[in-house]
């Protein structure tokens, strides 16, 4: 690295520390004067003359300035410095709320709190910025020992611009929205003291080092803020901006031989360093937090807690009546209710590990075996674990579709952060809001950038290349003759060579919707983004099967082997990894399979992403820190054994990470397709997949039959589920809405005439829907919703689908001969119509109910209440319909 | 930064924080700017959210009509209880999304309350009449973090048509103190019977998730009754021996002739659906169970009774969030959700209530929604549940209540995801191919749980 070196330049440090305040007086005063301040000044004025980068004439030092002065003093350092200007402050500082900025108070401070809390006699921190920008310095250092100093990172990662940024360096006392203690009067502040050490030790200190050492020395200590957080100094710098502050015991002048180099960016290189390097390997330093035996950690702990005990009481006797008073007061104040943060910090051990931080890891749900493994390892691994054993991170991963990903990253990130519309709300339907999204296809990160609003709340930040490869394969049952090479061939060639010598091969892919293998599968069947493109329709009926596709890759290998005699005659369309993992299903026979490697559909290639939420900053860096741990470790040996174990290959080169332990029918180098996924090409596949069969026709039964009246409420009631069910329709779909109750003759009402609506009719209609004092008869209302169907669908091909919403109260008219009604139409017909059934209550659709049965006879789906229901159902017509546009 | 901590903290505290504030209020409602209060809670899979919503509503009604300007809505999370703890840890630490009132389940309050993300709250919102196992889930630390909103425990639902065809005498077995024993002895007869599609004699949920834990700590406490795995802060207080006793019981309770082989791999929809088909006689299941069951039995062919031995406490509670700019209308409408009134609907709805008077008051009685069967006018049979002469459920003040009077806790520690991932994972090797013996697992478990739960 070229560290800037300005010996010999016109330098000028400015250390303000303000120790004193005119206003401490509730209620608009700061909490106090800070003795401990005036320590700060002198030792660093001291440690830095000692430094030999500074001139005694070059440092100024401000005591507890008024707001005027301060400016004075700014001005004046910002127009003399041209090599190093080094700002210093020290004092009271406030934020109006989380995330918001970072204002520096002077000695006349005082604080206004409302809807718009106020801050007179404090300086915002992105003014005393944009006053040092001006400065023609090469390299400007702020240093800030303060409450909420972190906070000052959110202006300097937004300052533009960007050849400013470099030029600025910022070591902060603490992480982000963390306030911290000003230790003992008699002494410098903790991290100010630290800084004089470490300024003061011999030989060249630059930034860098002096940042990561503060670090490990504040580590070591195990401060915590006051919210009770392991306490952090913090910094930030571009690649390649660092600079020399300390060189005591050197040559007064910089050796020739080294020259200072202007700031020059490597192609590739990242351009900020949001993270702290690594301590160096000083003598002087620390070294690593080790658990010591038990017994000798009691001692330490107790003797600590004794110690900090006496403190606090001494402290306690040693303030006036009324200061004791004010005390009791806020502890009983705390104890009611508000606040009572301090107080927990202060009076806590701390020897427990406090809860961790919370990382949300939405991914593909092909991958959410294999990154779930991984996140169990790295959870137990020394990487998550800190010098007290305690872990630094949790994590939860959860799958979730694949297109609603998308979609919801895109469109919904709003609703996503604070659904205000119940049919709309991705934090139930998709799941918790990611702060790492690992998709199995960079390809999705371009698909959602280039489609994301402009008011997008959720931003995605990539993090390095891929993580592991894993190329869709055509897995071909041993017994099936093979016909041709095994590579280098597109999939329309190898599908065309096997069904030539075998006339009966079937051919199953997993839902496009839910999981990426399955949509890259489809861009290859489609031939999308090649000269040979093929009609959807006629590439879906080559993997047209009866009854909803398997939802994701594994599911279709265990699928499969259910039923012997398909299993042994059913290609499969998967990611290769799965002929390793995807064994491990209830039936312990299956086919043996052989992987084809088509050259024109892209590979598996998960991808880790930061997701970033607008206000989603309270616990500032601390997330980037523990998703960036995580994305290390996953990169790393940790990670990769977990990917080898399950049949990955490496991003790079390819090859099985695990070669020695190769799957059967896997080749160790197919030479597969170099090209990743392109995102223009998964979206067109995934719009000429669900317009394939044109526009669908749905028929919704909605039982409003006096039982439902508990059921009928809100999201999860009848209605709501329905309701949001209806984003899977596009204008060029048609549909209906009857509701179901009464008996005789009128065994239903048409509450929406068949026929194409928007949302908001169909919608409108739903909410006007009531429960009404009446019994159903689902027998007759699901045989005239077969005869109406099977009227509609006599002259095409296009999908249809009915779904019946019931709680099942009514059964009692769906048994013997009218189950066999409705069975043998829903069979009948020249294409069976899908029956979903949507049963309202737990067990609904357990073996030998009314509804398993009609959901099976007709080849749809059979959704109760221990399945997600309003996913279900939503999956269901979206698979029918076009989608809205 | 403070001059010196103590008056620092007063100063603090007045001030709501050192010269910053990130949303927390000394003030009284009054002083709250009216507005909207966001209230989390999981999507509820057994299809019962009807109920709550239509108490939020009512809540809703009775703030329009005293024109406060306040106004409740339910933000539904997923359907998965991992899922929903992770967004409310990830949304209330990061600030990603906005809560005022967080519902969360009993093993998660030390969770959050050391994590300051929840208030604590007056201890007048649980009044005496909740009942005392269940007031106990809503502290942490000495202080109430949250208000018990419906409570959950373990039961065992048997085929009382079986029994008696066994030639078994008394087939109510909650009229008497029925142990595992008991149970062994009853399964024996039904083997004998051996009634079509019968295959072995109970089922339960012992797939990798919480499931097992929850059926592990039963076994464990009714081995050892006085074990406790963590101490009053949450440390790990646990020892080999007593873990040894009680993975034996696991391991007895479990065994090849008494447990259907489909439990390890099952969870709640599974187990139930095997039960329900008659594939076992018996069914360790939730109150939830009660009215999903009489749709598929009769009263002749089913019986419930509480769980032999310990049954563990559920359910779930309602907090104030740290961040909420309205906590205290936030409490007032925890007060109104958690009330004798709503309770007793709660408890008409299928849940079980968490106030002794919603099982035993003659007085009260649900006016919200359409809980309570009478509700609704129809003719048809509105709901599948037994009820009492009073509208209760019929088990509930007999069964129900004594069961939750009785159950006891899972593990409390600030760091209950990593204890319970832990014990699922090391248990895990009781069910698998070549179990360890009791001492073998007990050490490996000790030793795992050491590491998730550091001093």
């Amino acid at each position: 690295m070229n560290r800037f070196d300005p010996r010999g330049k016109a330098n000028r440090a400015l250390l303000v520390g303000v120790g004193e305040y005119d206003h401490v007086d509730p209620p608009h005063g700061v909490p106090g004067p800070l003795p401990a301040v005036a320590h700060n000044l002198t030792g660093l004025q001291e440690a830095l003359r000692g430094g030999r980068v500074f001139g005694a004439d070059q440092i100024t030092a401000l005591a507890s300035p008024d707001l005027g002065t301060f400016h004075n003093a700014l001005r004046e350092a910002t127009h003399d410095a041209e090599g190093l200007l080094l700002v210093y402050f020290a004092g009271h500082a406030a934020v109006p709320s989380a995330a918001e900025p970072l204002f520096l108070q002077l000695r006349g401070a005082e604080i206004y709190r409302g809807e718009a809390s106020v801050f007179p006699g404090a300086e915002a921190f992105d003014t005393v910025l944009g006053m040092l920008a001006a400065s023609r310095a090469e390299r400007i250092v702020v240093i800030l020992d303060c409450c909420y100093a972190g906070n000052a990172s959110h202006v300097w990662e937004q300052w533009e611009p960007f050849e400013d940024r470099r030029r600025v360096l910022l070591l902060m006392s603490v992480q982000p929205n963390h306030r911290i203690d000003a230790g003992d009067d008699t002494t410098p502040t903790p991290f100010t003291a630290e800084l004089v050490r470490l300024l003061g030790r011999d030989g060249e200190v630059g930034f860098a080092r002096l940042a990561a050492d503060v670090r490990a020395r504040m580590e070591a200590l195990d401060l915590r803020t006051l919210r009770d957080r392991p306490w952090r100094p913090f910094s930030r710098m571009e690649a390649e901006a660092d600079v020399l502050l300390s060189a005591r015991g050197a040559p007064a002048q910089p050796p020739g031989s080294r020259p200072t180099l202007p700031i020059t960016l490597r192609p590739g290189a990242p351009t900020s360093s949001t993270d702290t390097p690594g301590p160096s390997d000083d003598q002087s330093r620390l070294p690593p937090a080790r658990r010591p035996p038990l017994p000798h950690r009691l001692r330490t702990a107790l003797a600590a807690l004794r110690a900090r005990t006496r403190r606090v009481l001494d402290r306690f006797k040693r303030l006036s009546r009324p200061a004791r008073a004010g005390v009791v007061l806020a502890l009983a104040l705390a104890v009611l209710g508000a606040g009572s943060v301090g107080v927990a910090a202060l009076l806590r051990g701390s020897a427990s590990c406090a809860p961790p931080l919370e990382l949300r890891v939405l991914t593909d749900p092909d991958l959410e075996p294999t990154v779930t493994a991984a996140a169990d390892a790295y959870l137990t691994s020394d990487a998550d674990t800190d010098g007290h054993g305690c872990r630094r991170s949790g994590i939860t991963v959860y799958g979730a579709g694949a297109a609603d990903a998308v979609t919801a990253l895109r469109r919904q990130t709003e609703d996503w952060r604070e659904p205000h519309d119940e049919d709309l709300n991705p934090q139930r339907d998709v799941g918790p809001q990611p702060d790492v999204w690992i998709p199995a296809t960079p390809a999705d990160v371009d698909r959602v950038k280039d489609g994301q609003d402009t008011a997008a709340v959720a931003h995605l930040v990539p993090a390095g290349g891929p993580l592991a490869y894993s190329p869709v394969v055509l897995a071909v049952p041993d017994s099936v003759p093979g016909a041709g090479p095994r590579t280098r061939r597109p999939l329309s060639a190898m599908l065309g060579a096997l069904t030539a010598r075998t006339a009966d091969l079937r051919v199953r892919r997993p839902d496009p919707e839910y999981a990426d293998a399955a949509l890259l599968a489809t861009t290859g069947l489609y031939g999308t983004g090649t000269a040979q493109a093929a009609d959807p329709g006629r590439a879906e009926r080559l993997v047209a099967q009866a009854g909803p596709p398997s939802r994701t890759a594994a599911d279709l290998l265990c699928a499969l082997p259910e039923d012997p005699s398909a299993d042994a005659a059913t290609a499969a369309l998967v990611p290769e990894f799965l002929l390793r993992t995807g064994v491990g299903c209830d039936r312990t026979t299956r086919e043996r399979r052989t992987a084809r490697y088509p050259d024109d559909v892209p590979a598996v290639e998960p991808t880790f992403v930061r997701v970033r939420w607008d206000h989603g900053d309270r616990d500032g860096a601390a997330r980037d820190e523990a998703a960036k741990a995580f994305r290390t470790w996953l990169a790393g040996p940790g990670g990769r054994a977990v990917f080898a174990r399950d049949g990955f290959r490496d991003a790079r080169h390819r090859a099985l990470l695990d070669g020695e332990n190769a799957a059967d029918g896997v080749l160790r180098a197919p030479s597969p397709r170099t090209e990743g996924a392109a995102s223009g090409a998964m979206d067109r596949a995934l719009e000429r997949y669900r317009g394939a069969g044109g526009p669908g026709r749905v028929l919704y039964l909605l039982d409003d039959s006096g039982s439902m009246g508990g059921l009928w409420d809100g999201p999860s009631g009848g209605p709501g589920l329905l309701r949001q069910s209806l984003g899977g329709l596009g204008s060029g779909d048609e549909f209906a809405v009857w509701t179901v109750s009464g008996l005789g003759e009128r065994p239903y009402t048409t509450l929406l005439r068949y026929g194409h609506h928007t949302r908001k009719e169909a919608e409108r209609a739903v909410r006007g829907a009531r429960v009404r004092d009446a019994e159903a008869d689902p027998h007759a209302a699901l045989a005239a919703a077969l005869d109406e169907m099977h009227r509609r669908g006599t002259d095409d091909n296009r999908p249809e689908l009915i779904v019946f919403i019931t709680d099942d109260e009514d059964d009692g008219r769906l048994t013997g001969a009218a189950l066999d009604d409705v069975l043998n139409k829903a069979r009948a017909g020249k294409g069976r119509v899908p029956v979903t059934m949507v049963s309202l209550v737990s067990g609904g659709c357990d073996r030998g109910r009314p509804d398993a049965a009609i959901s099976a006879a007709s080849g749809g789906r059979c959704l109760d209440a221990d399945d997600d229901l309003g996913t279900g159902l939503a999956d269901e017509v979206a698979r029918t319909g076009t989608g809205e546009d | 930064m403070a001059l010196r901590r103590l008056a620092a903290v007063a100063a603090l505290l007045l001030l709501t924080s050192c010269t910053g504030g990130t949303g927390d209020t000394g003030a009284s409602s009054a002083q709250e700017v009216p507005g909207e209060i966001v209230i989390a809670s999981g999507r509820d899979v057994t299809g019962k959210n009807g109920i709550r919503e239509q108490l939020i509503e009512a809540w809703n009604r009775a703030q329009d009509k005293a024109g406060t300007g306040y106004h409740a809505r339910l933000v539904e999370l997923s359907g998965s209880a991992d899922e929903q703890r992770s967004q409310l840890l990830g949304a209330l630490q990061s600030g990603s999304a906005s809560y005022d009132v967080v519902n969360l389940d009993v093993t998660w309050v030390p969770e959050f309350a050391a994590a300051h993300l929840v208030r604590p709250l007056p201890g007048s919102l649980i009044p005496g009449d909740v009942i005392d196992s269940v007031a106990s889930t809503a502290r942490w630390d000495g202080k109430v973090y949250a208000v018990p909103f419906n409570s959950d425990v373990g039961l065992l639902f048997y085929r009382r048509d079986w029994l008696r065809d066994a030639g078994v005498q008394e087939t109510d077995l909650s009229a008497k103190d029925t142990s595992w024993t008991d149970i062994d002895a009853l399964i024996g007869d039904v083997d004998d019977l051996a009634p079509k599609g019968y295959q072995k004699g109970w089922t339960t949920q012992l797939a990798g998730y919480e499931g097992r834990t929850v059926n592990a700590i039963e076994a464990f406490t009714t081995e050892v009754p006085e074990l406790r795995l963590t101490d009053a802060e949450g440390h790990y207080d646990g020892d080999v021996d007593k873990l040894a006793q009680g993975i034996a019981e696991l391991r007895r309770r479990t065994a090849s002739p008494y447990l259907l082989p489909a439990a390890v791999h099952s969870d709640e929809p599974a187990s139930m659906s095997d039960f329900a088909d008659g594939r076992t006689a018996f069914l360790r299941f939730w109150p939830y169970g009660y009215r999903s069951l009489f749709q598929t039995f009769t009263e002749k062919q089913l019986g419930v009774a509480p769980l032999p031995g310990a049954a563990v406490l559920g359910g779930q509670n309602l907090a104030v969030t740290a961040s909420s700019p309205r906590a205290h209308k936030a409490a007032e409408l925890i007060s109104y959700l958690t009330s004798a009134e709503s309770e007793r609907c709660l408890l008409d709805a299928g849940f079980a209530a968490t106030r002794t008077s919603a099982y035993r008051d003659p007085d009260l009685h649900c006016t919200t929604g359409t809980a309570a069967p009478s509700a609704s006018p129809t003719g048809e049979r509105t709901d599948p549940m037994p009820r009492d002469a009073d509208g209760r459920p019929k088990y509930a003040r007999g069964i129900l209540l004594p069961a939750l009077q009785k159950a006891v806790q899972r593990p409390r520690t600030p760091l209950y995801g990593a204890f319970t991932q832990t014990f699922i994972a090391q248990l895990g090797a009781l069910f698998g191919d070549s179990p360890p013996t009791d001492e073998k697992l007990a050490s490996a478990l000790d030793q795992a749980l050491r590491k998730a739960l550091p001093d």
